[in-house]
């Protein structure tokens, strides 16, 4: 594929200098440092509400911070016009021109005035990016003439004619069937690693960004909970925001008391490794669905009621009441357990067992 | 009731419908057509026998095409200076969170509720007094003044209709602003201006009572007032009138057959959206 543009040479890295953003007396977001290095594909993920969109429109210049510095590159543009940034972004509602056709609107951003490029040229770039989007032969429709998953890659089409330092991508897929999202999360994916361009992307879908992801930003409440590789995030989760967020379901978490080497609490006793250092008697014991086994003994370390079966062929999701927690486990299908049953369980693998002090929440 | 027997009480509804409304300007154009003599005749004709067109050409020897021109004239500077003033107005009303907007919106529906006749005498005075009465500009400021408040309620409500994407992604594409709205948001707005400036251009255009108060030289008239001095005092020039009728009906059809198709999404989004 030698037509297809890359941007790796283009590609900058975006840092945040202790960005802070508010609206009057409400702070939306603050404290956020992160450095995005070039050609990275990194998600900002959090749910709704929690200052990923306002931190990508930062980026984008769409609002300006009131509070530190964005740099691309090694340019300082926290103040910088939209126009002037040489970025490329695609809405969540994907911002189709609804007068134009599909041609000029992948060729808009090729003749704005202070970057107009000559006619050949916009005509080659914007007919290879339909090709690599399986758009040619439709160029001359209207955005209103089309589908979800085209309009989306119409949005994409636009965003790729350009050589942009960045591409921004709010919630992209977020309007697409699943199927669908599915199939555009592969080859947004497969873009990436063709354009080898620098990526923002917002979602507040674990799976995109677990799958898409070089590095995942976790958000919650205006503030930056967790940064690290998708692995990491989900094997070594900072606090107990992280550890419940990510996950499907996220991690089973139960409180207990630090007593003589255990750790016990309601329904549950569990032996504290001697690499736990005992800050604090309050802790939280946090363990994956998936890591969660059935121990039919007596002694078995974790005891509760089924409250669900949900039977998903291969294993069942289980539901069980340990005390006062509600525990997600997947077990063997093989496993015969019914509603209001008594059940014994332990963790598969101690090593993948999280310890969280109970107080700040943060790991130990 | 059967489906054909409901169609064709609706047909014959239209049909009157479509009587009452074509009558009149049917009627008009075969008078106009008619010699003086044969206007009155018993039983009338619908189809003139005997045609002319002396009638349109008085008009012309009395200087109506004058009127005309001066009617469209007054009409295009006052839609033209109406939708600048109106676009720029609601699109700031509808983009930008300006202080007191509420009460902006509110004075301009007001504006609409004043009726004209009221502030007739003092506008009138008012004009004497600042050397624009009789002139060429007091025409178009005053329609313009009138077609603003209603101006600036469509294209406000169409612009909240336009998401606020569409300018940030233009403005993220390499565009300033103003250059989103020209290329972006102004061709969404189409609908809105082009019912904003039909109703503009038919108030003005319509308008008797405003352009008789406010100007009095002949060179300046517009075409109703010039119309109505073939309506005498002993009696009216029935077949020039009806000529000048004729001509005066022919913009607003125009106009309405151009841009109908927006003017029915124009209005129904002014109305409907606050």
């Amino acid at each position: 594929m030698n037509a297809v543009p890359r941007n790796a040479s283009t590609a900058q890295s975006v840092r945040f200098i202790n960005v802070g953003k508010s609206y009057g007396n409400v702070r939306a977001v603050s404290g956020i440092n992160i450095t995005i290095a070039p050609g990275q594909f990194v998600t900002l993920l959090g749910p709704s509400g929690c200052g990923k969109s306002t931190t990508l429109n930062m980026i984008a210049g769409l609002e300006m911070p009131t509070e530190g510095q964005i740099l691309i590159g090694d340019r300082d543009v926290t103040t910088v016009k939209p126009a002037d940034r040489d970025i490329a972004m695609v809405f969540q509602s994907y911002a189709l021109y609804p007068h134009l056709t599909l041609y000029e609107n992948i060729a808009f951003p090729m003749r704005a005035r202070r970057r107009r490029s000559p006619e050949p040229e916009v005509d080659n770039k914007v007919r290879t990016a339909a090709r690599m989007l399986g758009l040619d032969g439709m160029l001359s429709r209207y955005p209103r003439e089309i589908s979800g998953g085209q309009r989306q890659r119409v949005a994409l089409g636009r965003a790729m004619v350009r050589t942009p330092t960045v591409y921004l991508l709010d919630e992209p897929l977020s309007n697409l069937d699943q199927q669908l999202r599915v199939q555009m999360r592969s080859e947004l994916k497969d873009l990436h690693q063709r354009l080898g361009a620098t990526m923002l992307y917002v979602t507040h879908d674990q799976s995109e960004a677990m799958t898409l992801s070089d590095l995942i930003v976790v958000m919650s409440a205006g503030r930056i909970e967790q940064v690290g590789t998708p692995r990491d995030l989900y094997d070594r989760p900072a606090n107990l925001f992280v550890a419940r967020f990510l996950g499907e379901p996220g991690m089973n978490i139960l409180n207990g008391e630090s007593k003589s080497g255990s750790l016990v609490g309601k329904g549950f006793s569990l032996p504290l490794p001697a690499t736990v250092g005992v800050p604090a008697e309050q802790l939280s014991i946090g363990i994956r669905p998936e890591n969660i086994e059935h121990d039919p003994s007596e002694n078995a370390p974790i005891k509760g009621i089924v409250r669900t079966v949900e039977f998903l062929g291969s294993r069942s999701l289980v539901r069980i009441d340990v005390g006062d927690a509600l525990v997600s486990a997947f077990l063997p299908a093989t496993v015969q357990l019914s509603a209001g049953g008594a059940v014994g369980l332990r963790p598969s693998d101690p090593a993948k067992v999280r310890f969280f002090d109970t107080q700040t929440g943060l790991s130990v | 009731m059967k489906t054909g027997t409901r169609n064709g009480l609706l047909l014959l509804g239209c049909l009157l419908a479509a009587l009452v409304a074509l009558g009149p300007i049917v009627w008009a154009f075969s008078t106009s057509l008619k010699p003086t003599n044969r206007i009155f005749q018993v039983p009338p004709e619908l189809i003139p026998s005997v045609s002319t067109l002396d009638h349109y050409a008085r008009l012309i020897s009395e200087g109506v095409h004058r009127a005309f021109l001066n009617s469209g004239l007054y009409a295009f500077l006052a839609v033209a200076v109406a939708l600048v003033l109106g676009t720029v107005a609601g699109y700031s009303l509808a983009r930008y969170p300006i202080p007191g907007k509420q009460l902006v919106l509110v004075l301009f529906v007001g504006a609409m509720a004043v009726p004209g006749f009221a502030v007739l005498l003092p506008t009138q005075l008012l004009f004497v007094n600042m050397g624009l009465y009789n002139t060429y500009v007091a025409l178009p400021l005053l329609y313009a003044g009138h077609i603003l408040p209603f101006a600036v309620w469509v294209t406000r409500s169409h612009f909240n209709t336009i998401p606020r994407e569409l300018e940030q992604a233009a403005q993220i594409d390499g565009y300033s602003r103003f250059e989103a709205v020209w290329k972006v948001v102004l061709p969404g707005a189409k609908p809105a201006l082009l019912a904003a400036a039909t109703f503009g251009f038919l108030h003005s255009w319509n308008d008797y009572v405003t352009a008789t108060t406010m100007v009095d030289t002949p060179g300046l008239r517009t075409l109703p007032v010039a119309l109505i001095f073939f309506q005498g005092f002993h009696g009216r020039d029935w077949g020039a009138l009806m000529a000048g009728v004729i001509i005066a009906t022919i913009p607003p059809v125009v106009m309405f057959l151009l841009f109908r198709k927006y003017l029915i999404g124009g209005f129904a989004d002014g109305s409907v959206k606050g």
